[in-house]
């Protein structure tokens, strides 16, 4: 896997010994959330997300924020925050191999958290455009990635509102 | 109507001349078809027989003649006759496509497309092939029997009528060798296609299968069907062999009564020898017509079948008149809009609409809303008139919709689907597709909207941000953008200017001692480009200089391996995804292309490398230079690769100077680069993230320049020029709906109509594109608008609510909710 490499340019496009689309799908065959996809079906998917960067303090993006891509941490640490009218409270951290945002695959939503880099992060995005198209082209395989996708995010999401902690409570 | 013309109407409505031609012509070729016969027994019986050459010589030179020019006019006649026949295909063809055209939705609901497409296709090409013939044929067969016979009566009556006896017995025999022939052959293509069910489902079954053994079972299912089918194939074959057999057997028949009598009768001095020379060689020529009139017999038989199979298929009658019978221009019809009693029923009377009575008075916004399934989008699809309806009434301006025209109602209303529909093209020729429509009716209709309108529509449905984008990431033509391309390098000197250090970080500007990740690796070779013939990048790979160049280079081997590995790995990927564009936007492999590429891996996999051949080499060396590092995905390139490639690129530079300094344009900061987009080209460079708002936080200030400098429209009007795919597949579902509606707008129509026509946009188009309903089109046209969301409706003027084909409340927001029924139900998500 891949370290942020010099501060000015945390991830460069190239240099790699294996092609990004190797090494997208070993980062999504680790995810639970689509190792169970074939894999050749798992390929297009990594061959369809993009790599982004960012730098410590960056924001990934913002609650209220319309964003329509799902995101997987390659490398780095970043916080869930959720963001209230005089403060912001920290409710989960997000490591190597985490997943998500995922529901703005699903629909056109509005962020429900904020995400923020702690340390330099790169992620692997997939954007709902691309989720929709490769659903539509394999109605087999499409309902067993709803399925899992969906449970998924359902316990990411309720991991992320357990752990909020009882402060800043009106 | 079309589908009601018997086949052979065809023949004799139409090219009555050329048919006269042909006649005129099969005459004299039957002439000279017997001509030839006398000349023979002449020949025998006069030359010969007084040992006069100059006879002889004048005999075989009228001989030759007759028989030159018969072969003459058979091919004049084939040609002719031909060209009959593809007149009549492209008429027939033309004329039912319209038909097709014209023909009710529900028509085409439970049609598949390959139905009618092979009906147009092969199917009509089979029947025209005939019809070209249909009269010729059997008139010249015919005619030469008839011919022929007469001749040989008028040699031997006796004779004749002996030989002629056994063509009866054939008449008799054959068609019911060929009516037992006909019906195996129908058996045929049953069985044939429960065999091919049987393998088809094999396979889409086949992990069951392997994971069952059930290979026993499926080989026993199939067997079943290959032997009836061995059985059916025999007996056609012993029908078949066995009427080639009765037809030569009497032909054989008839030499043998001739030699027998005739001989007889010459020996006996009552023939002469010549007439019987004449008599055979006549006889023998009666085969020829015979057979094609029994080809013909056979061709008969299966037009009539497939074009009574076409025809029966679409003998439908369309449900409006597309153009009005008297010369008139199209009404104008503003509204009210008045539906009474309207009912709808579709197959199998169900009644989808159920007496719907609905008053819209002029500029009126109508809201239609109801659970899925209550005939909200088909009432909206009958004032429409996509469909017709069973019983009632829709007015327009006093009119009876069902009265109007296509082109009566397309002039004034304005139909948006839920999902809409984009044709491969230009974002411009879609937009402009209903404009043009009109434009296309009648002579003397609207003005094509221009640049501006266009724009302005554009911006109204949200899409000049899209366009833009298209626009700045479009590439200009030197021909057509010179002025364009020269104001744009000054904007990039102002970009420079303003920005001159901060950008250093967020763009990879083009450096000639960098490998440029954002270029292709044959751009980074040649670091410029070229308009010679030969040069251009695309055509790199083809260059046979420039291939010899990187040999001597030492870099070939490497490029060559590095293309074989993305031809290996894309065709892997993107096999089967050939009809979706949107797959190939992150591959060096065009989806056309994926075919011969496929090929080539294969026979790549299967050899080594020293044998690949020349063909297959610059194929995928031409993948090699097409690869960008930054956009694709499927390869690597290792730090040792680029640094040789940068050595190539210095190499090139010299070598192009020194022998040919004219033929490149290489990257230079006062260069605008045609192969580059307009954003790279204000950069010089590219932006370096991929991350969406570094990217357009670039791209911001490069709009506000072109914005400054007055050159946004110009950007915008490239743009429009984006080829949007096949169905618009290179194109987001949003974008599509918004083309659509804007298209529609362009029209200007009366009256429009929206299907849930912003149900695939995104929250803030849906809201701009409501407020461009209640602000900006209110009073100037009358809007039917079926609604999936109820917070959308509140600004309509009347609001109608649906359930089960009727509609059970009708009227403005407040009214509705205080009554507390069926909408404030549907409203607070009860029931």
């Amino acid at each position: 896997m891949n370290s942020p490499t010099e501060s000015d340019k945390p991830c460069s496009s190239a240099m790699r010994d294996r092609c990004e689309l190797d090494e997208n799908l070993e980062i999504l065959r680790n995810v639970p959330a689509f190792s169970a996809i074939p894999l050749q079906n798992l390929r297009l998917y990594a061959y369809l997300s993009r790599r982004r960067c960012y730098r410590a303090g960056e924001f990934l993006f913002h609650q209220g924020d319309m964003d329509d891509c799902g995101y997987i941490v390659v490398s780095g640490t970043a916080r869930v925050l959720r963001e209230l009218k005089d403060c912001s409270i920290f409710l989960n951290e997000l490591k190597e191999g985490e997943f998500f945002g995922g529901l703005a695959l699903f629909s056109d939503i509005r962020r429900l958290f904020s995400v923020r880099a702690v340390t330099d992060v790169e992620c692997l995005t997939l954007d709902r455009e691309s989720f929709r198209r490769m659903l539509l082209q394999f109605p087999d395989v499409s309902l067993k990635v709803l399925d899992i996708m969906i449970k998924r995010i359902v316990q990411m999401e309720e991991k992320l509102f357990q752990a909020c902690p009882d402060v800043c409570m009106l | 109507m079309i589908t009601k013309k018997p086949l052979f109407s065809w023949v004799l409505e139409r090219h009555r001349a050329l048919q006269l031609l042909l006649f005129l012509l099969i005459l004299l070729t039957i002439f000279l078809r017997v001509f030839p016969l006398e000349m023979q027994k002449r020949i025998v019986n006069t030359a010969i027989a007084f040992r006069k050459i100059d006879v002889l010589l004048v005999y075989c030179g009228l001989y030759l003649a007759a028989v030159v020019s018969a072969g003459a006019l058979k091919y004049l006649i084939n040609v002719l006759q031909g060209f009959i026949g593809q007149r009549i295909l492209l008429d027939l063809r033309t004329r039912l496509y319209d038909h097709i055209l014209n023909l009710p939705l529900p028509f085409f609901r439970r049609t598949p497309p390959g139905m009618v497409i092979s009906s147009l296709t092969s199917e009509l090409s089979a029947v025209g092939e005939f019809l070209g013939g249909a009269l010729a044929v059997p008139l010249i067969n015919v005619l030469t029997l008839l011919t022929f016979a007469a001749y040989l009566a008028h040699l031997n009556p006796l004779l004749a009528l002996i030989s002629f006896s056994i063509y009866p017995a054939e008449i008799l025999i054959i068609p019911i060798l060929q009516k037992r022939f006909n019906l195996l052959n129908q058996r045929r293509i049953d069985v044939t296609r429960s065999m091919s069910n049987v393998i088809g489902e094999a396979i889409s079954g086949m992990h069951e299968i392997h994971g069952n053994a059930g290979h026993r079972l499926e080989s026993l299912k199939l067997g079943g069907f290959a032997a009836s089918l061995f059985h059916i194939r025999h007996r056609m074959n012993i029908f078949k062999f066995l009427t080639k057999f009765v037809n030569n057997f009497f032909q054989s028949l008839g030499p043998f009564v001739l030699f027998l009598l005739g001989g007889y009768l010459t020996i006996q001095g009552r023939l002469d020898l010549g007439a019987l020379v004449a008599f055979l060689s006549a006889y023998e020529k009666l085969y020829d017509p015979w057979k094609e009139l029994m080809d013909y017999y056979q061709g008969l038989q299966d037009s009539k079948v497939r074009y009574r199979q076409v025809m029966e298929y679409f003998d439908e009658r369309p449900d409006f008149e597309l153009l009005p019978a008297e010369d008139r221009k199209p009404y104008d019809l503003e509204g009210p809009i008045s539906v009474t009693d309207l009912t709808y029923q579709a197959e199998g009377r169900v009644r989808i609409l159920d007496q719907v009575s609905l008053d819209i008075q002029r500029g009126e916004q109508l809201a239609i809303v109801g659970q899925s399934g209550s005939g909200k989008s088909t009432l909206a699809m009958i004032i429409g008139q996509l469909y017709s309806y069973t019983s009632g009434h829709v007015t327009i301006g006093g009119r009876e919709l069902k009265t109007l025209t296509k082109y009566d109602v397309s002039h004034n209303i304005g139909y948006v689907a839920q999902h809409p529909f984009i044709f491969d093209g230009t974002i411009l020729e879609n937009v402009l597709y209903a404009s043009k429509s009109l434009d296309r009716s009648f002579v003397g209709g609207d003005e094509l909207p221009g640049r501006g309108e266009i724009l302005g529509v554009l911006e109204n449905v949200g899409l000049s941000e899209d366009i833009l984008r298209m626009g700045m990431d479009s590439t200009l033509s030197r021909e057509r953008h010179e002025q364009l391309a020269r104001e744009l390098l000054s904007v990039r000197g102002a970009f420079m200017e303003r920005w001159k250090v901060e950008p250093a970080g967020l763009v990879d500007f083009f450096d000639e001692n960098h490998f440029q990740y954002h270029l292709s690796v044959g751009e980074n070779i040649t670091f410029g480009s070229s308009e010679r013939e030969g040069f251009q990048t695309a055509q790199l790979a083809g260059n046979p200089q420039f291939r010899r160049f990187l040999e001597d280079e030492g870099i070939m081997p490497s490029l060559v391996e590095l293309g074989a590995e993305i031809a290996l790995q894309t065709v892997s990927l993107l096999e089967g995804l050939e009809q979706d564009a949107y797959f190939f936007r992150l591959s060096p492999i065009e989806p056309q292309e994926l075919d011969q590429f496929k090929d080539i891996a294969e026979r790549m996999t299967r050899s080594e490398k020293e044998e690949w051949s020349g063909q297959d080499k610059r194929a995928i060396l031409s993948l090699a230079l097409r690869f960008r590092p930054a956009l694709h995905k499927m390869a690597s390139l290792s730090p040792a690769f680029e640094e040789s490639i940068l050595r190539t690129r210095r190499r090139f530079r010299e070598k192009m100077s020194r022998e040919d300094p004219h033929a490149f344009a290489f990257y230079r900061p006062s260069e605008y680069l045609f192969s580059q987009s307009i954003l790279n080209n204000v950069l010089f460079g590219h932006p370096k993230s991929n991350r969406p708002d570094e990217a357009e936080r670039i791209r911001q200030r490069v709009v506000d320049l072109l914005k400054d400098r007055g050159l946004l429209e110009e950007v915008m009007e490239a743009g429009l020029e984006f080829r949007v795919g096949s169905k618009g597949d290179r194109l987001s579902g949003g974008q599509k709906q918004k083309i659509a509606i804007a298209r529609v707008l362009l029209k200007r129509p009366h009256i429009l109509i929206f299907d849930e026509a912003t149900a695939s946009l995104d929250n803030a188009s849906q809201n701009r594109i409501q407020a461009l309903i209640h602000y900006g089109l209110r009073g100037k046209s009358t809007l039917i608008s079926v609604v999936h969301r109820l917070e959308m409706v509140r600004d309509y003027d009347q609001i109608a609510v649906m359930k089960a084909g009727k509609i059970v409340e009708i009227g403005q927001y407040e009214e509705l909710t205080s009554r507390k029924g069926l909408f404030y139900e549907l409203a607070h998500g009860i029931g």
